[in-house]
């Protein structure tokens, strides 16, 4: 215990490492930090999983905030599509916070690992992307104008598109709210299929408008875990800062790295972790 | 105008409201952070004790080490250098909210009312999470 508190700084130092590496990894293999973050601190380090989730639910903040000013600017998001999702995302994600600090460490440990090892399945097996502009409003996208435009580069064009399933849409995004609030994820890996193959937002707007979605609801979810009393900053400092920096290298590290490999990487990474949270919950491996 | 150069316009603001708000966050939690480390403004719980409670549940934590939740936390700014680091990442939760508080007007203006109403329910549920009414802190 003595040596424990003498060297008290060894634990962020690697939980700033760690996030780097989570930073870099997350980019590369287009799945949102926290899914990494959560599962990975959560099964390997010392703290306990109500800071882990309060510092993951931060770190996917953190990142998102960042990146959103660019992807609206050059209207990669759509404040128009993700008003309406995220109002929904942020009510489910409040009470998602509340549930989770209110259950147990081991059936929360459990329901963590088994929605890591599902998520991970759901990536390694997901479809292709949707090619969007080919659907019709329904009635409520249509009352809410949900469409927009933006310029492609690659196509030389500007594309016009529409969404449509908007009550299905506020249904995934209630429940992708709620696992976000429970586990404290940024659920970046639900919004994209939720906006892309349900919705039918084009893949680049719907990657943009993830993330300002995470930023909304997190930012509801935040503070139930900081009235809580579950938002160390000896947590969550170094891993903002980590996977900031981490997310930056692995920008610049994506024409040159193959894509495909590395999310079979983060496959597996997410599969060790989901194992390493269901035995600690089911008391197999503490 | 059209829907395109009303999302154009809203977008920018806040987009603005966005990057600005978020460089104060990062800026105030990175000093925050160092004044924390550095002994400078002491702790409410010294670095070295940490080890002992951060692996325990927060109930227990706060139980033990008679740490503040809630918004108890505000009257140990001064004297508890994690706080001030709270303090700063409670800035980073309320930057989506202020974002949408700039917006309100300019819907209203361009009679987009249901984007305004949006926006409007969007802050009352921002607002009751950080009240801390409902989270039971």
């Amino acid at each position: 215990m003595e040596a424990a508190a003498a060297h008290w700084w060894i634990w962020p130092l690697a939980l700033f490492a760690m996030s780097f590496a989570i930073g870099i990894v997350a980019v590369l293999g287009g799945v949102g930090g926290g899914v990494l973050f959560v599962p990975i601190v959560g099964g390997f380090f010392p703290f306990h999983l109500d800071f882990v989730r309060g510092a993951g639910l931060v770190f996917a903040l953190a990142g998102t905030l960042a990146a959103g000013p660019t992807l609206l600017r050059n209207r990669m998001a759509s404040l128009r599509l993700v008003m309406p999702l995220a109002l929904a995302g942020s009510v489910a994600s409040f009470v998602g916070a509340v549930v989770g600090l209110s259950m147990s460490t081991e059936l929360l440990q459990t329901a963590l690992g088994v929605t890591v090892i599902v998520i991970a399945i759901l990536i390694a097996a997901s479809k292709d992307a949707f090619a969007a502009g080919a659907v019709e409003s329904d009635a409520l996208g249509a009352a809410l104008r949900m469409k927009g435009d933006y310029e492609d580069p690659a196509a030389g064009a500007r594309i016009d598109w529409r969404t449509h399933r908007t009550i299905a849409g506020f249904g995934a995004f209630g429940a992708i709210g709620f696992l976000g609030g429970l586990f404290g994820l940024g659920a970046g890996f639900a919004n994209v299929p939720a906006l892309n193959l349900l919705m039918a937002a084009p893949l680049k707007v719907a990657v943009g408008s993830s993330g300002l979605i995470i930023s909304i609801i997190n930012s509801s979810a935040a503070w139930v875990y900081i009235h809580r009393g579950a938002l160390l900053p000896i947590l969550a400092v170094p891993a903002i800062l980590g996977v900031m920096l981490g997310s930056r290298i692995g920008a610049r590290l994506l024409e040159v790295t193959p894509a495909a490999t590395v999310r079979r990487v983060v496959v597996v990474v997410m599969l060790l972790a989901g194992t390493r949270a269901l035995l600690r919950g089911l008391g197999l491996w503490t | 105008m059209d829907v395109r150069e009303h999302d154009a316009e809203v977008q920018e603001i806040y987009a603005r409201w966005l990057d600005l708000g978020t460089r104060a966050g990062f800026a105030a939690s990175l000093v925050a952070f160092l004044v924390y480390v550095s002994g400078a403004v002491p702790p409410y719980l010294p670095l070295d004790a940490l080890p002992r409670y951060w692996g325990l549940p927060v109930g227990e934590y706060l139980r033990q080490t008679g740490a503040p939740s809630g918004w108890d936390w505000l009257s140990h700014l001064g004297g508890g250098a994690e706080y001030l680091n709270l303090a700063c990442m409670a800035l980073l939760g309320v930057v989506t909210m202020l974002c949408y508080m700039r917006i309100v007007p300019v819907l209203l203006r361009l009679g987009e009312r249901v984007q305004a109403a949006l926006a409007i329910a969007q802050i009352a549920v921002l607002l009751a999470a950080a009240s801390g009414f409902f989270a039971g802190g």
